[in-house]
């Protein structure tokens, strides 16, 4: 067994016994924590597309998230459409939003990225608080929108609403597993090759060709489609959205830092990200928010410091290298090729 | 619409501008000289706000006289922790200019400092005192207008004014200006970068906690108060040009008239918006901003 083969065969064991999870983890405030962390991981990992493989540093991808959201429950409260329809229409809308807003501001040097997209997802917060119809829709403004739970009979999957956490679960875990196939197919393409480039090198990525901007709005198309499909899982998990819940900055830097202390750019490190912050937050937050309130983003903010600080490019690298050298020693013949 | 409002509308806004200016003067400094944005300055300001309000509340000093405790203490803030988190990633990552994992690590200082607030000091809103400012008017005709909004402005003014004698004339100024310009050029003609690097860092944050004293007679003091004006100061050096200190009031104004004269024609919560879409189009159309220098772009 080589190397790649003993990790392909890792993940594949990873992946079953997270299908196979819900068998033994039967408390629902466990299963959520679970499915709280695979949605992060997952939107962790489409924020990666811009994020990480652009090589920008986008911290508006609440907006995304709020227009899943608000448009799959608009939907569903007015017109009895099925959040499944909603979530695509959601996404085609932020991938809409993401072109008109990426097109003048991907073009922009770091920190000025930065701080449009912290000024649009602000601006817009504000806006949807301030607007209670928005033409025939009802946003409700400050207030958000409350999905009326259905009868544990109706509830199934057309309606997205169901009386226990598994179907939950293995929803977010498939989402998971089909954003990160999809991350490998696209890091491994032409196009991940050319995002890739634009990133690092821009002025090197131009003179061979590249064209980088379009290739950044393209990323940052698809990539606020994936995290929208986010946003409406979100909706329907916890049956209510308000402007500061799914449009906060809050949102957008939790994902950022998630990424980057995982490692921005690797297939892996918002999956790694997800697993080592999201337990410290759910648990500070379950234990300690009565007595020592905002104690997990102190802890989330010193370990992206230090992270930042020692290993800049994230924790992925250093624990992936731990992994070879722990396996070194079960395995035949190690490779010169591993990745 | 009465001309009286509209003129008081106008002078609030005029007076708030230049105090959004002051608290908006450190982050263009930092920023002239660094060329980093310090994503934590609204915490350095709530910082200062915190400075103040215990300066005044421990010693019963006028807060205009805690400044003598305040402006050091904040400057030697800002130097430590310059010198401890930024120093080193300026260092391991010397070739980029403008290296975001600066942008990271300020965000990740934001997120402690408004947290710790919160952990040490509580969610309450505090309010001065004693504050001998509370709530005096001065009184022209039908003309109101608030004394420490009044002070503050003044204070805007005398401190942006001292900083641009102090950069323009001094010794030190001249050096943190040459480093601004060039860096690998001003240590060849013996300037010792990384000093200058916490030194401006450290007046940056100086100048915050003299916004944060401002601030206190008329603004309560809680965690996250450094928010909103985090955001706003964005706004307000975008708008003037980064790095520019006369851009910085001129913005602070323009968006202080915004917002006092903008609900006499809409909801005052959408003149928010209009601030946002206003900063959205000088990042489209001018990046360099006001008075900005087209190469800090």
């Amino acid at each position: 067994m080589t190397q790649n083969e003993l990790k392909r065969n890792c993940l594949i064991g990873l992946a079953l016994a997270a299908f196979a999870l819900p068998l033994v983890v039967s408390s629902p405030t466990y299963l959520h924590i679970l499915i709280m962390l695979f949605l992060f991981a997952y939107m962790t990992t489409s924020w990666n597309l811009v994020g990480g493989f652009a090589g920008v540093l986008p911290l508006g991808h609440s907006v995304f998230v709020g227009i899943g959201a608000y448009t799959s429950t608009v939907l569903w409260l007015q017109y009895g459409v099925s959040p499944w329809i909603g979530m695509i229409i959601g996404g085609l809308l932020s991938a809409a939003v993401g072109y008109l807003i990426g097109k003048p501001t991907l073009k922009m040097r770091g920190a000025y990225f930065a701080l449009s997209t912290m000024a649009f997802v602000e601006g817009v917060r504000v806006m949807v608080e301030n607007i209670d119809m928005l033409g025939p829709f009802k946003l409700n403004g400050p207030r958000g929108l409350n999905i009326p739970p259905l009868p544990a009979q109706e509830a199934g999957f057309w309606s997205f609403q169901f009386a226990t956490k598994e179907p939950y679960y293995y929803i977010a875990l498939t989402m998971l597993i089909l954003v990160l196939a999809l991350t490998y197919y696209i890091s491994h393409s032409k196009f991940g090759y050319y995002l890739k480039s634009g990133g690092e090198e821009p002025e090197a990525a131009q003179a061979l060709g590249v064209n980088v901007a379009s290739c950044k709005v393209a990323a940052n198309v698809l990539s606020a489609f994936l995290t929208s499909l986010a946003g409406t899982f979100l909706a329907q998990l916890t049956l209510f959205i308000y402007p500061k819940s799914v449009l906060t900055l809050d949102l957008s830097f939790e994902l950022a830092f998630i990424a980057l202390i995982g490692g921005r750019g690797s297939i892996a490190g918002p999956v790694i990200g997800a697993l080592l912050l999201r337990p410290v937050s759910e648990f500070s937050r379950i234990y300690f928010s009565d007595t020592l309130p905002g104690l997990h983003l102190i802890i989330l903010g010193v370990v992206l410091i230090v992270v930042m600080l020692y290993q800049p490019r994230g924790l992925t690298e250093p624990l992936l290298g731990l992994f070879d050298r722990i396996t070194a020693g079960f395995i035949r013949k190690p490779q010169e090729d591993t990745v | 619409m009465d001309l009286v409002f509209f003129a008081q509308d106008c002078i609030n806004g005029v007076l708030m501008g230049l105090i959004y200016g002051l608290v908006a003067l450190g982050l263009t400094l930092i920023f002239g000289v660094l060329k980093v944005i310090n994503f934590a300055h609204g915490s350095f300001i709530m910082v200062g706000m915190y400075v103040s309000y215990w300066a005044v509340t421990l010693t019963g000093l006028h807060p205009y006289l805690a400044l003598g405790i305040i402006v050091p203490a904040m400057f030697l803030f800002g130097y430590w922790i310059q010198n401890l988190l930024i120093r080193p990633i300026f260092i391991a990552e010397r070739d980029v200019r403008e290296p975001i994992t600066v942008i990271v690590v300020t965000t990740g200082m934001w997120y402690v400092l408004d947290n710790l607030a919160l952990l040490v000091f509580g969610p309450d809103y505090r309010a001065l005192s004693p504050n001998p400012l509370k709530g005096q008017m001065l009184n022209f005709g039908e003309i109101f207008i608030s004394v420490p909004k009044l002070y503050g402005a003044a204070a805007a003014v005398a401190t942006a004014g001292l900083l641009f004698w102090f950069l323009q004339k001094t010794r030190m100024g001249r050096a943190i200006r040459a480093t601004s310009l060039d860096r690998d050029a001003a240590s060849l003609m013996g300037i010792n970068q990384w000093k200058i690097f916490n030194i401006a860092m450290g007046i940056g944050t100086a100048v915050a906690g003299v916004a944060g004293a401002v601030l206190t007679p008329f603004y309560n003091v809680y965690p996250t108060v450094g928010i909103p004006f985090d955001v706003k100061s964005f706004v307000i050096v975008v708008l003037g040009g980064l790095g520019s200190i006369w851009g910085a009031l001129v913005g602070g104004v323009i968006i202080g008239l915004v917002e006092s004269i903008g609900p006499i024609f809409m909801t005052s919560t959408w003149t928010e918006a209009i601030v946002y879409g206003l900063f959205l189009l000088v990042l489209f159309v001018k990046p360099s901003g006001l008075f900005g220098q087209k190469h800090d772009w």
